[in-house]
C-alpha cells in the first residue's frame, strides 16, 4: 500500500521486518509455551481443532513458523525484492493470526478469552496479527522495489538443453500448483456438525497460500515461471491437464467422493463463468441474469434424457442431449441479447435482470411443463458412456477412484475446451470486436464494426456456453430445480468474473473457485455467507479493483512492457506525468486531457 | 483523375446542401463542401461553427435534416460502421482510442472490416484463419511503420506520450483501407515540432492515394497545408477557395478577430442612439 511508503525511517526499515519474523515464531510457540509454564490443562474452550495438537507443528502454527523463519532469513539475506516477499509475508500471517483472533473471540471464550491468562491461542494470534502490521509497515518503509528478472535458462543454456531445463521447471512448478490446489481444496476437510472449524482452517489456509505466492512473486517466481509457460505453451498445457487429470489420485490426499464432487462443482461454474467473461469481460455488457441460461441447458436436457416428469418422454444419447441444451440456450441468448441494440449500460443491466428473474419465476410454476415446477424434475440418469455409468467408482491406472470421478474428468475436458473457445475468440477478429466495443463503443463503430450484430454474437456464445455446463450440471446431480438457477447465482459468477479479473480465464477459474467452494467450507457461518461474500467484493474492489489475475498487466508483462518490474501504478504515474507535459508545452491550443462526452 | 469522366464523380467526397438542426438549432445550414482526388481540405472556423458536425454528416454518426453527402457520386449510408466500409475513415478531435488495448491491436482492430473470418473460423483457429490473422498483422505493422510507431506495438495504448496517440488514431483510421480520411483538430495540444510532423505526415498520407479533409484552428498550420480551404461560420460556408485567398479575405479576418474597432465603435453607437430614440418616444 502506497500509504504505507514512509510512514517509518528507512533505517528502521530492518527492525521492523526482523522483530516482525521473531513475533511471528513467538506467535506460533505461544500457545505451547504457555501450556508449558502453566503446567495446566490445555484451556479446552480455546482449543480449536487446528490448534489441538500442542506439541505438533501442524496446520496454522507450522505456517506461522515458517513465515516467521521466512521473514527473518529475508530481512538479513541480500535477495531481490525482498520488501514484496515481506509484505507478503506480512500479509499472509497477519491474516492466519487474525482468522485465530475472530473465531478464538467469536466460538472460543469470547472476547475476554483474548488475554494471556485464560485464551493463550487468542494471544499467539494478536501476536501474529502485530507481526505481521510491523512486516507490512517495514517493508514498506523504502517502497516496494522492483520484481527482479530471471534468465530463460540459469545455466545459460539454449536450444535443446535450454528446452529440457525449462520442462524441468515447468514439470516442478505444475507439480507444485497440483499440491497447492490439493491442499487448498481439502483445507479444513469436510465441514458441517462433524467439524465445526473447517472454515477458520481453510480461511487461514488461504492466508499461508497467499501469502506464499505473494512471497514467491516479489521475489519474481511466478512470472518467471508464467513467461516459461507461455513460451513452451503446448507442453504446459499437455502438462496442467495432467495434472488435472492426477487431482482424483490418492497421493493428492484429495481423491475421495467428496472432494471430487466438490471440484466437479467448482468445474461446472468455473466453465459458465468464462462464459460469462465472454459477455461481461471481454465486451462489456452487464448481464445480470446469466444464469438462466444454464437453466435453461439444464431443463432442456433433463427433458431429453427420459425423465419421468417430462412431457416429452424423449430419451436422448447425453452427448446429443448436451448438444441440443447448448444450441437452444444460444438462440435465447441471441434473442435476449437482441435488446442490447437499443439500451446500454446500466439498463441493459435491467433488461437481462428482469429476462432471469422471468425465467426462474416460469421455472418455479411449471409454465409449459418443462420444469416440474416446486418439486423439480428428480431423477436424471446418469451419464452413461462405453458402457460405463459416470456415477460408479472405476480402477485406473491400479488405483481405486472414487465414484463421481468420471464426471470430474469429462468436466476437466469441458472447461478445457471452454478455455480454448474463449482465449481464440479473444485473440481473433470477434475478440477484438468485443474488447473494442467496451472500450469504445462510438469508436468501434467508426472502425466500420457492426456492434449489434457483435453484441449478439457475444450473448449468443456466452450463453451456449453456459447451457452446455447446465446440461452436465444436472446429470451430474440428477434433479433440476429451479431453485439452482436464481438471482443470487447470478450474481456470484459475476463477483467471480470480477472477483478474478475481468477478461481473464486464470481469473474466472479462480474466481468461481473461491465464490463456490466457500459456501462449502463455510458451512457453520451459511448465515453469514451473503456477509462475507460481499465484504470480500468490497475489499477487492477497494485494494485490487483490477481482480486477483488481471489481464493488461500479465500481457504487459509479457510484451516487456513492465519488464523492469515496475507497478503498473508506477507506469500510470508516468503516463500522466508525460500527459501533463505535454500539456504545458508551448503552443498547445488545447489540453490533451479535454473529457469524453 | 481523367478529364473524361462527368463531373459529379471528379470529386471523391461530396456534401451537397447538408442541413443539420437540432430542435430549434441550425447547427449547419446549406453547407457543401468537396473533395478532388488526392487533395487536402482544409475547414477552419471559430468554436461553434459546426465543424465536427459536419464530420459527422459525413461519417454517417448524424443523418443530415438535408443534403447529401455523396462518395464517388454514391449516397453514404447513415450508419459510421458501413460508411467506413464504403471507404470513409475519421479520427476524434478528443482521442479515442482503445486505451487497455496495445498499439497493435488498435491497429488490427481498424483492420476488422478488411478482414473475412467469422465466429467460426475464429473458434477454430484453422490455416486459413492464421494466414489472414498473420496479413493483418504485417499490414498493421507497415501502418505503424508509415506512422513512426513502429518498435511500441506492444504498448498499452494509454500508456502512449500525446502526440502518438494521435498518430496511432491516424494509423488505425488508415488500417480501415479508406478512399478519404477525416482529421478533427490532429495538432491539438501538439507542440511546434509536433504539429511540423503531423504536417509530413498528412503530406505522406496524401501521396499514397487517400483524401483527407482536416478541421484545424491552428490556421497557419492549414493553409500551409491544405489545397483548397473552407471557412465554417455559424452553420454557414462564409469562404472557400485556396489558402491565399481565404487568408487575405476580409469576412474571414472578421469572423476570427472581429470587426475592426472604428466599425464596432460606430455600431455601438448606432445602438445606443436607437435606445434613447426609443425611450425618448415612450
Amino acid at each position: 500500500m502506497s500509504r504505507l511508503n514512509g510512514l517509518i525511517p528507512a533505517a528502521l526499515a530492518r527492525p521492523f521486518t526482523a522483530i516482525g519474523g521473531v513475533l511471528f515464531l513467538i506467535a506460533a510457540m505461544l500457545p505451547w509455551a504457555t501450556f508449558i509454564l502453566n503446567d495446566g490443562a490445555y484451556p479446552e474452550k480455546s482449543t480449536l481443532q487446528f490448534f489441538d495438537a500442542p506439541f505438533e507443528l501442524t496446520g496454522f502454527r507450522w505456517h506461522l513458523l515458517l513465515f516467521g523463519l521466512l521473514a527473518l532469513i529475508v530481512t538479513f539475506a541480500p535477495i531481490p525484492g525482498k520488501n514484496r516477499v515481506l509484505g507478503a509475508l506480512g500479509w499472509g500471517g497477519g491474516l492466519i493470526g487474525a482468522v485465530g483472533a475472530a473465531f478464538i473471540a467469536g466460538k472460543g471464550g469470547g472476547i475476554g478469552a483474548i488475554t494471556a491468562a485464560d485464551g493463550t491461542i487468542a494471544m499467539g494470534s494478536i501476536v501474529a496479527i502485530v507481526a505481521g502490521a510491523l512486516l507490512k509497515i517495514g517493508s514498506a518503509a523504502t517502497g516496494p522495489g522492483d520484481i527482479p528478472e530471471w534468465p530463460t535458462s540459469l545455466f545459460g543454456w539454449t536450444g535443446m538443453k535450454q528446452r529440457l531445463e525449462a520442462w524441468v521447471y515447468l514439470l516442478v512448478a505444475f507439480a507444485g500448483v497440483l499440491w497447492l490446489v490439493a491442499q487448498t481444496l481439502t483445507a479444513g476437510g469436510i465441514g458441517g456438525a462433524a467439524f465445526p472449524y473447517a472454515g477458520p482452517v481453510f480461511i487461514a489456509f488461504l492466508g499461508f497460500a497467499g501469502g506464499l505466492l505473494g512471497a514467491l512473486h516479489g521475489i519474481g517466481l511466478t512470472r518467471w515461471v508464467s513467461q516459461l509457460s507461455e513460451k513452451h505453451r503446448p507442453f504446459s498445457i499437455v502438462v496442467l491437464l495432467l495434472c488435472a487429470f492426477a487431482l482424483p489420485f490418492p497421493f493428492t490426499g484429495a481423491g475421495s467422493q467428496y472432494w471430487m464432487q466438490v471440484a466437479a462443482t467448482i468445474g461446472v461454474y468455473a466453465a459458465t463463468a468464462i462464459g460469462l467473461n465472454i459477455v461481461v469481460g471481454l465486451s462489456g455488457l452487464l448481464d445480470l441474469g446469466y444464469v438462466a441460461f444454464m437453466g435453461i441447458g439444464a431443463f432442456v436436457a433433463a427433458n431429453l434424457s427420459g425423465v419421468a416428469a417430462s412431457a416429452l418422454g424423449w430419451n436422448l444419447p447425453f452427448p446429443l442431449a448436451a448438444l441440443i441444451a447448448a444450441v437452444v440456450a444460444g438462440i435465447l441468448g441471441a434473442i435476449v441479447g437482441s435488446p442490447t441494440l437499443r439500451v446500454r449500460g446500466d439498463y441493459l443491466a435491467i433488461v437481462t435482470l428482469a429476462f432471469g428473474e422471468i425465467f426462474s419465476r416460469a421455472a418455479q410454476n411449471d409454465i409449459g411443463d418443462l420444469t416440474g415446477g416446486a418439486s423439480a424434475m428428480p431423477g436424471i440418469p446418469p451419464v452413461s458412456m462405453f458402457g460405463t455409468a459416470f456415477n460408479e467408482p472405476i480402477n485406473l491406472l491400479g488405483a481405486e477412484l472414487p465414484s463421481g470421478v468420471l464426471y470430474y474428468f469429462m468436466i476437466v475436458l469441458v472447461v478445457a475446451l471452454v478455455m480454448a473457445v474463449f482465449a481464440n475468440l479473444k485473440n481473433s477478429r470477434m475478440g477484438r470486436a468485443w474488447i473494442a466495443i467496451r472500450e469504445d463503443e462510438d469508436a468501434a463503430r467508426a472502425m466500420g464494426i457492426r456492434t449489434g450484430k457483435a453484441k449478439i454474437l457475444a450473448f449468443l456464445v456466452g450463453a451456449t456456453l453456459a447451457g452446455l455446463a447446465g446440461a452436465i450440471f444436472v446429470h451430474k446431480l440428477g434433479t433440476a430445480s429451479y431453485d439452482s438457477f436464481k438471482f443470487l447465482e447470478s450474481v456470484t459468477l459475476l463477483a467471480a468474473v470480477i472477483l478474478g479479473g475481468m477478461g481473464t480465464i486464470p481469473g474466472a477459474v479462480l474466481g468461481a473457485s473461491l465464490l463456490f467452494v466457500l459456501p462449502e467450507k463455510l458451512r457453520e457461518f451459511s448465515d453469514y455467507r451473503l456477509f462475507v461474500f460481499g465484504l470480500a467484493l468490497v475489499l477487492i474492489m477497494r485494494f485490487r479493483p483490477q481482480g486477483l489475475v488481471p489481464d493488461r498487466i500479465r500481457r504487459a508483462e509479457f510484451a516487456g512492457e513492465t519488464a523492469e518490474g515496475k507497478s503498473i501504478e508506477a507506469v500510470e504515474e508516468q503516463a500522466v506525468l508525460e500527459q501533463e507535459q505535454s500539456e504545458r508545452e508551448p503552443g498547445a491550443p488545447a489540453g490533451p486531457k479535454e473529457g469524453r462526452s | 483523375m481523367s478529364a473524361a469522366r462527368h463531373s459529379a464523380s471528379e470529386n471523391v467526397l461530396e456534401a451537397q446542401g447538408v442541413t443539420m438542426i437540432f430542435g430549434g438549432l441550425t447547427a449547419l445550414n446549406n453547407v457543401s463542401i468537396s473533395l478532388g482526388e488526392g487533395r487536402i481540405v482544409g475547414l477552419i472556423g471559430p468554436n461553434g461553427a459546426g465543424k465536427t458536425t459536419l464530420f459527422n454528416c459525413l461519417t454517417g454518426l448524424y443523418t443530415p435534416t438535408r443534403g447529401a453527402v455523396r462518395l464517388r457520386g454514391k449516397q453514404l449510408p447513415s450508419d459510421p460502421a458501413k460508411v467506413t466500409s464504403a471507404g470513409v475513415a475519421r479520427t476524434f478531435q478528443n482521442i479515442r482510442l482503445f486505451p487497455n488495448m496495445t498499439v497493435l491491436e488498435n491497429v488490427l482492430v481498424g483492420r476488422h472490416i478488411r478482414m473475412k473470418q467469422g465466429p467460426i473460423a475464429s473458434v477454430f483457429h484453422g490455416p486459413g484463419f492464421r494466414k489472414g490473422e498473420a496479413a493483418a498483422k504485417q499490414k498493421s505493422m507497415e501502418l505503424l511503420e508509415f506512422v513512426g510507431l513502429r518498435g511500441l506495438e506492444h504498448e498499452v495504448a494509454r500508456n502512449l506520450p500525446y502526440g502518438d496517440q494521435r498518430r496511432l488514431e491516424i494509423a488505425r483510421a488508415l488500417a480501415t483501407e479508406p478512399e478519404v480520411l477525416l482529421l478533427d483538430e490532429p495538432t491539438a495540444g501538439m507542440n511546434p515540432q509536433e504539429t511540423e510532423a503531423a504536417r509530413q505526415l498528412i503530406f505522406r498520407i496524401r501521396d499514397i492515394g487517400v483524401s483527407v479533409v482536416v478541421i484545424e484552428h491552428d490556421t497557419k498550420f492549414i493553409f500551409s497545408l491544405c489545397d483548397t480551404v473552407s471557412v465554417l461560420v455559424q452553420g454557414e460556408v462564409l469562404v472557400e477557395g485556396s489558402p491565399s485567398t481565404v487568408r487575405d479575405d476580409p469576412r474571414v479576418i472578421e469572423a476570427y478577430l472581429g470587426k475592426p474597432r472604428e466599425e464596432v465603435e460606430a455600431e455601438v453607437a448606432e445602438a445606443a442612439a436607437a435606445i434613447e430614440h426609443h425611450r425618448e418616444d415612450s
